[in-house]
């Protein structure tokens, strides 16, 4: 058929899967991008009122008062690709918060008070890994469980008093810089959205996270292990749920037993803005951190505008509602990021 | 040639129950290297069965179960297993990844390791090259979602192969491909054994695909081993039939006289392009064939579709229906034997399932104690036994749960029932009380169209039979003396 | 004889009258005892029951302090109940205290509005009931007693401080965070806070109303606000922990000092700025002196002694060069529980 007969269709073969390979990188990363494009646009909207909302000072505002809600969706995002749910997410962060500073007044230095209460995170992530994966619960089921318990153990750690940290260098935790010029809660953004992203795209495990919310059967069928799997999405998402409370009141420098009431549907929000299906299989880092600043883009001009802070519930609804039917029309069906 | 059988597995004396249903009496089966073997047998008989315990799915009871290796070497049970891949009819695909990762993923044992997306494609092409290049080339990177139940099934065996499995079992594989699929498929079997030395061991009812493609076949009935690796070409379709067992219900059974009826009312017309079939009130007809032909026909029916090639008329019923709901006030009803996603709404009580059709059909409002008594009435007449009406579909038998879907039209004035595999995993005594209750109805003056797969009992029980062939066209229809297993399976295709 | 027939319906007959007998005069006995219980009770232990809208604030558990050493001090029994911010539940809480045998209660009401019912019910079971912290609605007279703060003055003591604070800092813009408007005490701050501003010349260039009463939220709120008004001098923090964010926001961008800041209810957070000049003024909400002033109004009513029915406090303010005096220690006394 062609002059160059040399060349065998095996290679022909490869050179047309490699083109193909290369393509649906960008291609993929579809949504994402009009996220993006939808933050700037809200972004200059808000400009257009409020002239400093376009300053590197209220960048770094957004970014510190989104860095929490971040972090967690990210963990939320990775329960969510194998097709679970996890409501315990705010309850942990506030719970870690209590935990660590009932740690710190009863003498335990800041490390080792935040290891205590991370540990709240890697207990409850258990938990929720095993009654799902073990138990066989329904995901939604046994988070509501842990998200009421780890609510209540939040008030009854230190009465219900909201707590001031007693260690004087924690503060170093959310607002230092391990990386010269660049705040940590910036710099542990980064580095857990770009570790999340690679672990989901180029690590078998993380290829099993999208199996497993694709088609738990068909995927059990193939061997891969699915309660393996399910359990550690779960223990990842309270760690991660964790860790953010602990950003939290290093920032803040107290603990509070409501901190992270609000922050569970955030979370949830934002990992659906971001493109993620809430029947798994679908979803990327990039895009839940995308979808989380957004919300956090909505907060911040409701504010800046001086609108009542209730219309932030509104807004964020509209805002999801349009995530999700773009999602719904968007040409081609969303896979596997 | 007196050349040593190159085994890869063998099987004897297998028995296996499941309480006190014994499904598997001593069942002898092997299968040779480079060989298509077809596995034959009716529904029930314990094809599934042996298959699962050969694969390590489900335990035997008793029997012997051999490995070989390609040199002839005795291999484990762990090994031999690992070099077996099964293709089930619905197939085990993960839809919102790419066919590269649904080819390959399974063999990436090590969570903790890189998944090399370009090693996977590499081996994702070779494999699927093997199966048809042009596919390969151009869909490795498209989602498995999007992919057509003919390609998903490429993608499946291209995985099988991927593992280095030496044996596929296809559990019937043509079932939902047009004969040009189907063609190629059996062209990459036929050079995946002859030349890779692959065996394939092939499930299906389909004689004429049989001697297509395999090279021996095994007949399986009532958990035992009838007829051990014949050559294909050495059987009839009558003995195939015979050997199945079916023929022999069939005798038994013996054909009721179409004579019972002289029904009065308007006639229903079914009509396609140039085809058309007139049906008196009280008539059964039967539709035999693969799925594709009969079930635009019966979607058309029901109202479920609209089509073009079908036109079903009544003197009292519009050009086509609009929905199901109201072909259902028209006097129209709809049996189905998939149970499980078409039939049984199984959150609901036995009462609701019972009364659903009645409710659609009055257009009740209001549920009350009248439809108590009717469905404790209506159970009575089917001779199902339930604790309480109450009671969810589940805590029934497959067979029971037909029933109760039966039970939804029984009494109904309807001018027309349509039946789809009706019978479906029923037992052989509550499938005489099914055919009995049908000729009842037929005998109100209801027109019953029942497609089933099961030759056999469309000639037990209708007055006339539609016969669709494998790519979907209608053959002929069938009557009286012309009703006989061998014309069916002329006109079909189909075996059972 | 006495077993035949006739016999024993005769004699059951006899039986049964002297059985009847033996009952009567074992319920009289019973009921002399019950009734003498009763009496002796009288002379037991009262049991004052303190109803929070919610135990999650600082704040009420402060008042609930109150309460208990008071009631200590004045030999009553204390029980506590929770309403989660739900009127049906403070329904049922006071049910369920009569039930119990509650002799009075004391209760921060989930809102003003949602008392009427609740007063119809305890005047009907004759329990006195004080209010602590927030009132009952207006134009409702069946209760003992309200010991509440006067919202009124206290934000036009504050607007006319926070004013000042701005006026010290060389600007007339103030910003605002606020309690959820939706409540009676924050209109009423508010109201007063408006007022002040336009007599003494300032301009509220923003208010945000908190949703969750957290820290968190207060700082992100400070943030946007300043951020939107670089030209606000100084904040008015209507409830403690805006106080304790706005204080954070200045730290942050080094403005701790240059915008002004005075909060309303304190605690020992907001107390530790003061003294750090981080805040320059605290209105102190006397939560635990509510919670006693209550509890002595209903003793008085169980033992009839003299009622107010309205104590309307004025939050005292203290700022920071006055905090270590002996007055503005015995009134934080009365804020917060000691060891705090």
């Amino acid at each position: 058929m062609t002059q160059n007969t040399t060349q065998t269709s095996a290679d022909q073969g490869q050179v047309a899967f490699q083109i193909r390979h290369r393509e649906s990188i960008i291609g993929s990363y579809r949504t994402e991008i009009a996220i993006a494009i939808a933050i700037i646009v809200l972004a200059l909207a808000v400009g257009s009122q409020v002239p400093q909302a376009l300053s590197w000072g209220n960048f770094a505002n957004i970014t510190q008062a989104g860095a929490p809600l971040i972090i967690m969706s990210l963990g939320v995002l990775l329960v969510v690709i194998t097709g679970g749910i996890d409501l315990s997410v705010g309850s942990v962060f506030s719970l870690t918060g209590m935990v660590t500073a009932q740690a710190m007044a009863h003498g335990f230095g800041g490390f080792e008070a935040s290891l205590i209460g991370l540990s709240v995170g890697l207990v409850f992530g258990s938990i929720n890994g095993f009654l799902v994966t073990i138990a066989g619960l329904a995901p939604f089921v046994v988070t509501l469980i842990t998200f009421a318990v780890a609510g209540s153990l939040a008030f009854i750690v230190t009465n219900g008093r909201s707590m001031p940290i007693g260690d004087p260098d924690f503060w170093l935790l959310n607002s230092g810089s391990l990386v010269p010029g660049m705040p940590n809660y910036i710099l542990f953004c980064i580095v857990l959205l770009v570790a999340i992203e690679l672990f989901l795209k180029k690590m078998v495990a993380g290829r099993w996270f999208y199996a497993v919310g694709s088609s738990a059967q068909a995927a059990h069928l193939l061997g891969i292990p699915v309660k393996r799997t399910m359990f550690l999405a779960y223990v990842a998402s309270s760690l991660l749920a964790s860790f953010s409370g602990l950003l939290t009141i290093s920032y803040i420098l107290n603990a509070e037993s409501t901190a992270g009431s609000s922050l569970m549907l955030q979370a949830i929000a934002a990992v659906v803005i971001g493109g993620a299906s809430l029947l798994g299989g679908t979803g990327t880092a990039v895009g839940a951190v995308l979808g989380a600043l957004m919300i956090t883009v909505i907060q911040n001009g409701v504010n800046l505008i001086g609108i009542n802070s209730f219309w932030q519930g509104s807004v964020t609804g509209v805002a999801i509602l349009i995530a999700v039917l773009i999602d719904r029309f968007s040409k081609s069906r969303r896979g596997a990021g | 040639m007196a050349m040593a059988r190159q085994i890869v597995v063998s099987v004897s004396g297998l028995t296996k129950a499941y309480g006190a249903t014994s499904v598997l009496k001593g069942v002898d089966f092997s299968v040779d290297r480079g060989e298509v073997h077809a596995l034959l047998g009716g529904n029930g008989a314990g094809k599934s069965t042996m298959i699962r315990i050969i694969t390590g799915s489900a335990a035997k009871d008793a029997g012997e179960i051999v490995f070989h290796g390609p040199s002839g070497e005795l291999r484990t049970e762990a090994e031999g297993r690992r070099k077996i891949a099964v293709v089930h009819q619905e197939l085990a695909l993960l839809p919102h990844l790419t066919v590269a990762e649904n080819i390959a993923l399974p063999y990436f044992a090590n969570g903790a390791a890189l998944f090399n997306g370009k090693r996977a494609a590499r081996q994702a092409y070779k494999a699927l090259a093997m199966i048809d290049r042009e596919f390969a080339a151009t869909s490795l990177q498209r989602l498995v979602g999007d992919l057509s139940l003919h390609e998903g099934q490429m993608v499946e065996i291209a995985r099988a192969l991927a593992s280095g499995a030496e044996l596929i079992l296809l559990d019937e594989p043509t079932a939902n491909l047009t004969a040009q699929e189907t063609e190629r498929l059996f062209s990459v079997l036929r050079r995946l054994t002859r030349e890779g030395g692959l065996s394939v061991v092939f499930v299906s009812h389909r004689m004429k695909e049989i001697r297509q493609i395999a090279n021996v076949c095994t007949i399986i009935r009532d958990g035992r081993t009838v007829v051990d690796r014949a050559a294909t070409g050495s059987l009839t379709d009558a003995d195939i039939i015979e050997k199945m067992g079916q023929a022999a219900a069939a005798h038994a059974a013996g054909r009721t006289a179409p004579t019972r009826r002289a029904v009065n009312g308007e006639a229903l017309t079914i009509r396609e392009s140039d085809f058309s079939l007139e049906l008196k009130p009280g008539t059964i007809l039967g539709v035999a064939g693969a799925p594709a032909g009969p079930s635009t026909l019966i979607a058309t029916l029901v109202g479920a579709a609209r089509s073009k090639r079908w036109t079903v008329s009544h003197a009292s019923w519009p050009g086509s229906f609009s929905s199901p709901r109201q072909a259902a006030r028209l006097g129209f009803g709809f049996i189905t034997g998939d149970r499980s996603h078409k039939g049984i709404l199984h959150s609901l009580p036995i009462i609701d399932n019972v009364l659903a059709s009645r409710r659609v059909v009055r257009g009740s409002i209001l549920t009350g104690a009248h439809e108590r008594t009717e469905c404790v009435d209506l159970m009575q007449a089917l001779k199902v036994k339930a604790a309480s009406i109450w009671n969810l579909p589940n805590t029934l038998s497959g067979g029971t749960q037909q029933k109760l879907l039966l039970a939804r039209w029984l009494g109904l004035p309807s001018r027309l029932l349509v039946l789809e595999e009706p019978t479906r995993g029923v037992d052989i005594g509550t499938k005489r009380e099914i055919y009995q209750l049908i000729r009842q109805m037929a005998a109100s003056g209801t027109v019953i169209v029942w497609w089933s797969t099961e030759n056999a009992e469309l000639l037990e029980v209708c007055d006339r039979v539609m016969a669709f062939d494998t790519e979907g066209h209608c053959a002929g229809v069938i009557e009286n003396e012309d009703l006989s297993e061998d014309r069916l399976a002329e006109l079909t295709g189909m075996a059972a | 004889m006495r077993k035949g027939q006739y016999n024993a319906g005769f004699v059951e007959e006899e039986e049964m009258k002297s059985n009847l007998h033996k009952h009567v005069a074992l319920a009289t006995v019973a009921l002399a005892m019950t009734l003498g219980a009763n009496a002796a009770h009288a002379q037991e232990k009262k049991t004052v029951a303190y109803l929070a809208p919610s135990l999650d604030i600082s704040y009420w558990q402060w008042v609930g302090y109150g309460v208990k050493q008071k009631a200590e001090k004045l030999g009553m029994d204390y029980v506590e109940l929770t309403s989660e911010n739900s009127p049906a539940k403070q329904m049922d809480n006071a049910r369920t205290a009569v039930t119990k045998g509650v002799d009075a209660i004391v209760i921060g009401p989930v809102s003003s509005t949602s008392t009427p019912p609740l007063l119809a019910y305890l005047k009907s079971q004759n329990i006195p009931i004080a209010f602590a912290g927030i009132g009952p609605q207006p134009g409702q007279t069946d209760y003992t007693s309200s010991v509440t703060a006067n919202n009124y003055e206290t934000g036009k003591a504050q607007g006319s401080f926070v004013c000042k604070l701005a006026k010290e800092r060389g600007g007339n813009q103030v910003g605002m965070l606020s309690l959820p408007q939706d409540r009676e005490n924050a209109q009423k701050y508010l109201k007063g806070a408006e007022e002040a501003f336009k007599a003494d010349g300032c301009d509220l260039a923003q208010m945000l109303e908190t949703r969750g009463l957290t820290i968190n939220e207060a700082v992100t709120q400070a943030n946007d606000m300043l951020t939107a008004h670089p030209d606000i001098k100084a904040i008015y923090g209507m409830y403690d922990e805006a106080g304790t964010g706005a204080a954070k926001v200045l730290e942050t961008r080094g403005l701790t000092g240059k915008v002004g800041i005075a909060v309303a209810d304190g605690s020992p957070t907001t107390i530790g700025l003061l003294k750090a000049n981080a805040i320059q003024g605290i209105f102190f909400q006397e939560a635990v002196g509510q919670g006693i002033d209550g509890t002595q109004q209903v003793y008085n009513a169980l033992t009839g002694a003299a009622v107010k029915k309205d104590l309307a406090l004025v939050m005292p303010l203290v700022t920071a060069d006055k905090v270590d005096s002996p007055e503005a220690k015995a009134v934080i006394a009365r804020v917060f529980p000691p060891a705090n």
